[in-house]
């Protein structure tokens, strides 16, 4: 009998399906790897599996039994707990406090707190373990990877709630580890095997192969096959992740410009701030640079630096060879620079404004004779950008918040054209959350710029887009360029050879 | 092959916290030297022991605010709690307005009723989802309308020897009110270290999204915390009324924002998650040497709330500086 | 995010809550007493509704760009110390250099908020205990009389023998802010930073400058309502306005606006302070006792900032 089984799952977002019927089968007390690119569904799929997310159709089924999970209390009492990739710690309490947190039982009597109890509670989640830290210790006083180990054994904990080999989720735990904590996590994971199944999800194939006994992998919400990690390669894994590239000329490289060797836009010398060092690269008019990079690689907090958001310690930054100062994100659209935030909805647009607005909110010169709005200067420029960009809308007084994700982006990217003065575009995840249509007009809208001389400095949502669609690609590890990569159309590098860079 | 924008945890400085919590008491003996320097009357057993009676009340209030300050929100109703408090165990004890002496009673009726206005507070905040300080900002002035329409233009004075002593007489040099606040600060600081509720309202300034995802129900702390601090509050009011022998709609005048102060001063965050009631105690001692010390040395006492007003400003500027980011959005 | 987010009814019914409420309160005190609807008393409500109309506007901007500001009362108090004390030496100059004294201290509120990254509610709480320990060191805790108010005087007056020439200027002022708003990218800009301040910055918006500005506006307000109650009382005290922070604040929610920012307008909030003076003078006329005053204050705050409140804006509320 399985540990855990789920059939069929489905969940549509609003204009987006995250999982289009995903079968997936976990035997007890194996370690099972989930892999599959950015918006593969891996996730979702995840969320689900812990009550966080109500899928639309399909069933989850727990050594054999249907359930229908609504919290993560509910997944709990079941046996399953996820170890989440953003840690799930209350940073000013005990460690003991939050190993037992919401189920204290005994440890806690008539709302009075038993220390004693609580510290024994909380020893024995760790023995099972054997990791020696302090059930007493603060939380925020550990290092990350003695959190990770709380947090472990925090979710061992639901053994005692549910009465069963527990399922425990690790969502990209290793993501912020050094090697040898990795080291110790793995050498934990095989412990855990003893007494419990295990899922394991990393964007790090080869350790996926590591430490897994089977790998499955997932591709545009399904289930795409499955495959033994013994004697498996990575590239063969990697090759099922991306399937079959067609042969349509997804990125346009077609279009891709070639770049003539003159002074570049950008030039970035020695840059260094709070997650990067002695950061150094030019990016040629017309040139898309792509910088790749693992989580906490520092890459988005260069991209913010070169746009006055993020402060920097040293370096210079150079534009078309003038020494330039970046205190404000102000200062940065006064030099021509224009930056699309990975968040869209939070950092991107301003949900309740008008297309209109939100179009013109970084040029207001644009819209405005003299210091006054011109309501016809404002409805001409906005509607020949909608007509340009096929940017669908019932209107420019539209709230973009009523528009789909696409087209929002459309607009957000319209917002730094407007005045026709950018030298230098910042796309943090341009495509992230865009459907494959969508995807391709807004690197069509990419090659359509760098054509006009706009330099681009490009945070793909995967590797595949980065490669893609850059003529360069900086490889970033650890807070600093670790590589250059030459990416011409017809030469590109695979997605694997950056990987090796990369970690 | 992902790779997402998930900003690293920060590990956290803890020589940081060390240095912010042995900043206040080492202010508090700097700031208790340079004025015994400066002024023999400020040093005097007598000033001493003033300085401590005073801080009395501030101490209860404060305790009640800073469960409130723990869990990253705020409380601006203690000046209309104690309000309506005390008026109303003024009604209820002896007094020349009516017949009542119910005593002890009167007092723990006030207590529960302070208990009710922190309860709606926290009500208002969990269903309606209204901020803290607007809620809190509305409860103030629904304590003082109570307040206005119990005193009814007539000031009732206490007659009761019992509450009026509480203020007048003395056990081993202090007033009773003293010890009263000295068995409240211990009490604060028992529920902060030993009971649930307790270590949640400090969980729930530290990660509120943590405590849900466990399966704790965040709402019922919270309203009990408003609620306790409600009682605290109202016991305030009663130690006012004790020091007047009178109940006063203006009992509580600027209490909250003092309270306020000598928690945010002690190492309180306003963000929550961090201080405590040994920490405000600091700050109750901290304010009431400096408002003291600033008079002995011949500054206005009209000045007292401006100095106020300046060292919490200075304070939670001081304790935002090491989490600054560019980008950070501060309302 | 296809979906388009439909406007639930009772969202549509908030955009209206003042006017209805407006109108309400008029036709239920008309009904009370016949003699509501009279000149004189128009007259008195309007006289009355000056003030608070102009110190929340002022406010409303600080709201708009997602914040608060409670010094306002404190700031009106300390200005109608300066106005009285300044009145005998500086005569017609006074009225201009106390509103520019109050935008120079909204101003330095806002670089402290701005600056130094402190919650506006805290460093406008602070700054209001600031305020009112100097008035009451400049004025000495006591009343400034003011012996020659003819400087002042022409608040007094009635435009075309009607209008009080307060009710007037409190309507220009209003006027005056929204029109600006109208037609320069300062709506833009300020709806943007109420609604969603870290994507207004990342578009270039001066998000710092906006608050600055905003809170420059709202002392300058201060400082002209200050102006108001001086020319009707004859004096300033370093009390005198304290009174009116509640109301002001009444005034702004029930008006509508948002207090997560971003939504709302300055026309919404001489709505809501036309609302919250009939209640004020209206609550006599009905019987009700006026210590009933202050807990309807409390109680429409509370009710008025649940109703307006942006649920999808705040999923955590401290």
């Amino acid at each position: 009998m399985n540990a855990l089984e789920v059939r069929g799952l489905v969940k549509h977002y609003p204009g987006v399906t995250a999982l289009d019927g995903v079968d997936l089968a976990v035997r007890p007390n194996e370690v099972l790897g989930l892999a599959g690119e950015n918006g593969a569904g891996k996730s979702t799929l995840l969320k689900a599996l812990v009550g966080l997310v109500t899928p639309d159709a399909g069933t989850i089924h727990v050594r054999g039994e249907q359930v229908k999970l609504r919290s993560v209390v509910d997944a709990a009492n079941h046996g399953i707990g996820m170890v989440f990739q953003e840690q799930s710690l209350v940073p000013n309490l005990t460690a003991a406090e939050n190993i037992v947190l919401g189920s204290e039982g005994p440890a806690v009597r008539r709302g009075i707190y038993r220390w004693d109890v609580m510290r024994r509670l909380a020893q024995e989640q760790l023995d099972k373990i054997g990791s020696p830290i302090d059930p007493l210790a603060r939380t925020d006083s550990l290092s990350f990877a003695d959190r990770q180990m709380v947090e472990i054994a925090k979710v061992l904990r639901i053994e005692e709630r549910s009465q069963h080999p527990p399922v425990v989720i690790l969502d990209e735990p290793t993501s912020v580890l050094e090697s040898k904590e990795i080291e110790t996590l793995f050498a934990q994971i095989r412990r855990l095997r003893e007494f419990a199944t295990v899922i394991f999800v990393s964007h790090r194939l080869d350790e996926v192969l590591d430490v897994c006994d089977r790998v499955c992998v997932l591709r545009g919400g399904k289930s795409v096959g499955e495959v033994a990690a013994a004697g498996a390669v990575p590239r063969e894994l990697h090759r099922m992740m991306i399937g079959s590239t067609g042969s349509d000329d997804h990125y346009h490289g077609s279009a891709a410009t070639t770049v003539v060797e003159e002074q570049p836009r950008l030039s970035v010398r020695g840059l260094s701030g709070a997650s990067f060092h002695d950061i150094s690269f030019d990016v040629a008019p017309g040139e898309i640079v792509g910088i790749v990079g693992v989580h906490g690689s520092g890459r988005e907090d260069v991209c913010r630096a070169l746009f006055g958001a993020e402060p920097t310690t040293a370096g210079e930054i150079r534009m078309d060879g003038t020494r330039i100062d970046l205190p404000s994100t102000r200062a940065a659209c006064a030099a021509g620079i224009g930056y699309v935030p990975a968040e869209r909805k939070t950092e991107g647009m301003v949900g309740a404004l008008s297309v209109a607005e939100n179009m013109t909110l970084a040029k207001q010169q644009a819209r405005c004779a003299g210091p006054f709005v011109a309501p016809k200067k404002q409805a001409t420029l906005v509607d020949s950008w909608i007509r340009r960009l096929s940017i669908r809308t019932p209107g420019r007084d539209t709230p973009i918040q009523r528009l789909s994700g696409g087209n929002q982006q459309k607009v957000i990217l319209a917002r730094w054209l407007v005045a026709g003065d950018i030298r230098l575009l910042l796309l943090d995840h341009p495509t992230r959350g865009l459907d494959v249509g969508v995807r391709s007009e807004v690197y069509r809208l990419m090659r359509e710029l760098a054509a006009t001389g706009v330099a681009t400095v490009l945070l793909g949502d995967s590797l595949e887009e980065a490669v893609g669609m850059a003529d360069r690609i900086l490889v970033m590890n650890d807070g600093r360029v670790a590589t250059e990569v030459p990416c011409p159309t017809g030469a590109k590098p695979t997605p694997l050879d950056l990987v090796k860079e990369m970690v | 092959m992902t790779s997402e924008v998930v900003t690293a945890p920060r590990r956290q400085s803890r020589r940081g916290a060390a240095f912010r919590d042995a900043g206040p008491p080492v202010a508090l003996i700097v700031i208790f030297a340079i004025f015994s320097a400066l002024s023999p009357q400020f040093r005097s057993t007598d000033n001493v022991q003033n300085i401590v009676d005073a801080a009395a009340v501030l101490a209860v209030v404060t305790c009640g605010i800073t469960f409130v300050l723990m869990m990253g929100s705020i409380d601006l109703s203690a000046a209309g709690v104690m309000g309506a408090c005390a008026l109303t165990v003024s009604l209820l004890v002896a007094n020349n307005r009516n017949d009542n002496g119910f005593g002890l009673l009167g007092i723990a009726v006030a207590v529960l009723l302070g208990c009710a206005f922190g309860a709606l507070s926290g009500l208002a905040l969990v269903l309606l989802k209204v901020p803290s300080f607007m809620a809190t900002l509305g409860m103030s002035a629904v304590g003082l309308g109570v307040a206005t329409l119990m005193f009814a233009g007539v000031q009732p004075n206490i007659t009761d020897t019992m509450v009026k002593g509480l203020a007048i007489e003395r056990f081993l040099g202090f007033s009773y009110l003293t010890w009263i606040a000295a068995v409240c600060v211990l009490l604060g600081w028992l529920i902060q270290r030993y009971t649930r509720l307790g270590r949640y309202a400090y969980a729930i300034g530290g990660a509120e999204e943590v405590l849900a995802l466990s399966g704790v129900k965040v709402k019922p702390y919270k309203v009990a915390v408003f609620a306790l601090a409600g009682a605290f509050y109202g016991l305030g009011g009663v130690m006012v009324t004790s020091q007047l022998g009178a109940g006063l709609v203006q009992a509580g005048d600027g209490y909250d924002f003092s309270a306020i102060t000598a928690a945010v001063v002690g190492g309180t965050l306003l963000t929550g998650g961090r201080g405590g009631i040994p920490h405000s105690a600091v700050g109750v001692l901290l304010v009431m040497v400096l408002t003291n010390g600033l008079v002995q040395v011949g500054v206005s006492p009209y000045w007292q709330g401006g100095v106020e007003g300046l060292i919490v400003v200075a304070a939670v500027a001081a304790a935002v500086i090491p989490q600054r980011r560019r980008n950070q959005v501060v309302k | 995010m296809s979906t388009a987010v439909a406007m639930k009814p009772a969202q549509r019914l908030t955009g209206f809550m003042p006017l209805i409420a407006l109108a309400a309160l008029v036709a239920a005190l008309t009904i009370a007493d016949p003699d509501f609807l009279t000149q004189r008393s128009l007259i008195a409500v309007a006289r009355t509704a000056a003030p608070l109309i102009v110190l929340a506007a002022g406010a409303t901007l600080v709201v708009l760009c997602g914040g608060i500001d409670l010094s306002i009362a404190a700031l009106a108090s300390l200005s109608t110390v300066f106005l009285a004390l300044w009145l005998p030496n500086l005569g017609g100059l006074a009225t201009p250099a106390v509103i520019a004294v109050a935008a120079a201290i909204g101003a330095v509120q806002g670089v402290a908020h701005v600056l130094l990254r402190i919650p506006s509610f805290i460093v406008t709480l602070g700054g209001m205990a600031i305020l009112s320990a100097v008035a009451l060191v400049v004025s000495g805790a006591g009343t400034v009389r003011v012996v020659d108010d003819s400087p002042v005087h022409w608040l007094d007056l009635y435009l075309g023998g009607y209008v009080p020439m307060s009710a007037a200027t409190a309507l220009i002022v209003v006027a005056v802010i929204a029109v600006v708003l109208r037609v320069t990218p300062l709506r833009s800009w300020i709806s943007a930073t109420g609604y969603s301040e870290s994507a207004a910055r990342l578009a270039g918006t001066p998000v710092d400058l906006v608050k600055i500005g905003a809170f420059c506006v709202s002392g300058a307000c201060a400082g002209l309502a200050a102006v108001m109650l001086v020319s009707r009382q004859f004096s300033g005290g370093p009390t005198m306005a304290d009174n009116l922070l509640l109301p002001a604040v009444a005034a702004i929610v029930v008006g509508g606006t948002a207090i997560t920012g971003g939504h709302g307008s300055v026309w919404r909030s001489l709505a809501g302070a036309l609302v919250v003076t009939l209640l004020r003078v209206g609550l006599p006329i009905v019987g009700v006792p006026s210590a009933y005053e202050q807990i309807l204050y409390g109680a429409i705050i509370v009710v008025a900032v649940a109703l307006t409140l942006d649920r999808s804006k705040v999923s955590i509320v401290k």
